[in-house]
């Protein structure tokens, strides 16, 4: 599991997830994920490498999320495969945090 | 990705009650994925729910003591469907005696890791939860479509 991040314009950071978000993959990104959380007011989740998300995975979204949420910040989760997408919809989160698999239509939910 | 394995998987894993063990589940369901034809979205659906009943059983059942077995055990049904079967010798508890917590309303609302039976719902062909007399047994089956069991 590998996690990059980087500055976009208009203060968007996009944050690049790769690989499988099992208990493993979310413990690798967690840290990282929620120091990114803790200063991001437009964050872009990046899940067009993830092939696997798992519950501990989802907590690795949520958690941030909300960080970024409480302080009146926007997240948007981007480009997830079917079955990634087919995970956030039967948890529900893609009717709080919206998905978009186009990045302009992802930036304009950020802006 | 790991390459073909010659030899055929384990029916049955056996692991102790600490999350790092869950690690091993990967691997296995990959190489019986493998023996079966499984196709990689059951694939998906089995690791997705082998994952959320072993860190429940591991979080819960077990108090997160570890040491404690858990074993997981995989028999093909007739040509139809791949049926695992989860033990533990935890106090006894049905996840599915009380009903999903309600869908979040809001992202403040959203409980991490309060969705796992609905996942499990959705991705489970079927479900079955049978109170032993030392523990828990826990059965979770998954259609394979014909195809890829000719």
């Amino acid at each position: 599991m590998q996690i990059s991040s980087e500055e976009m314009a208009g203060g968007i950071t996009r944050v690049a997830l790769d690989g499988r978000m099992d208990i493993a993959g979310a413990a690798v990104v967690d840290l990282k994920m929620n120091l990114i959380a803790g200063s991001a007011k437009k964050l872009l989740i990046d899940l067009a490498k993830v092939d696997f998300l798992g519950s501990m995975g989802l907590r690795s979204i949520v958690i941030p999320a909300r960080a970024v949420n409480s302080r009146g910040g926007k997240v948007v989760l981007f480009a997830p495969n079917e079955m990634v997408e087919s995970v956030l919809k039967t948890a529900g989160i893609d009717t709080l945090i919206p998905v978009r698999h186009d990045l302009d239509a992802a930036i304009a939910v950020l802006g | 990705m790991t390459g073909p394995n010659p030899s055929p998987p384990e029916p049955r894993l056996t692991l102790k009650s600490q999350l790092e063990d869950l690690t091993l589940v990967w691997p296995w369901v990959e190489a019986l994925g493998r023996q079966y034809s499984v196709p990689a979205d059951t694939q998906f659906a089995i690791q997705l729910c082998l994952e959320e009943a072993l860190s429940n059983i591991v979080r819960h059942g077990y108090g997160a003591q570890p040491s404690y077995p858990i074993t997981v055990e995989c028999a093909a049904s007739g040509v139809a469907e791949l049926v695992f079967t989860v033990e533990d010798h935890a106090p006894p508890f049905d996840p599915f005696a009380a009903a999903p917590p309600p869908a979040p309303t809001s992202i403040q609302e959203l409980q991490p890791g309060g969705q796992g039976i609905r996942l499990m719902q959705k991705f489970a062909t079927r479900l079955e939860y049978q109170h032993l007399t030392h523990g828990n047994r826990l059965t979770l089956a998954f259609a394979i479509p014909p195809t890829s069991n000719p």
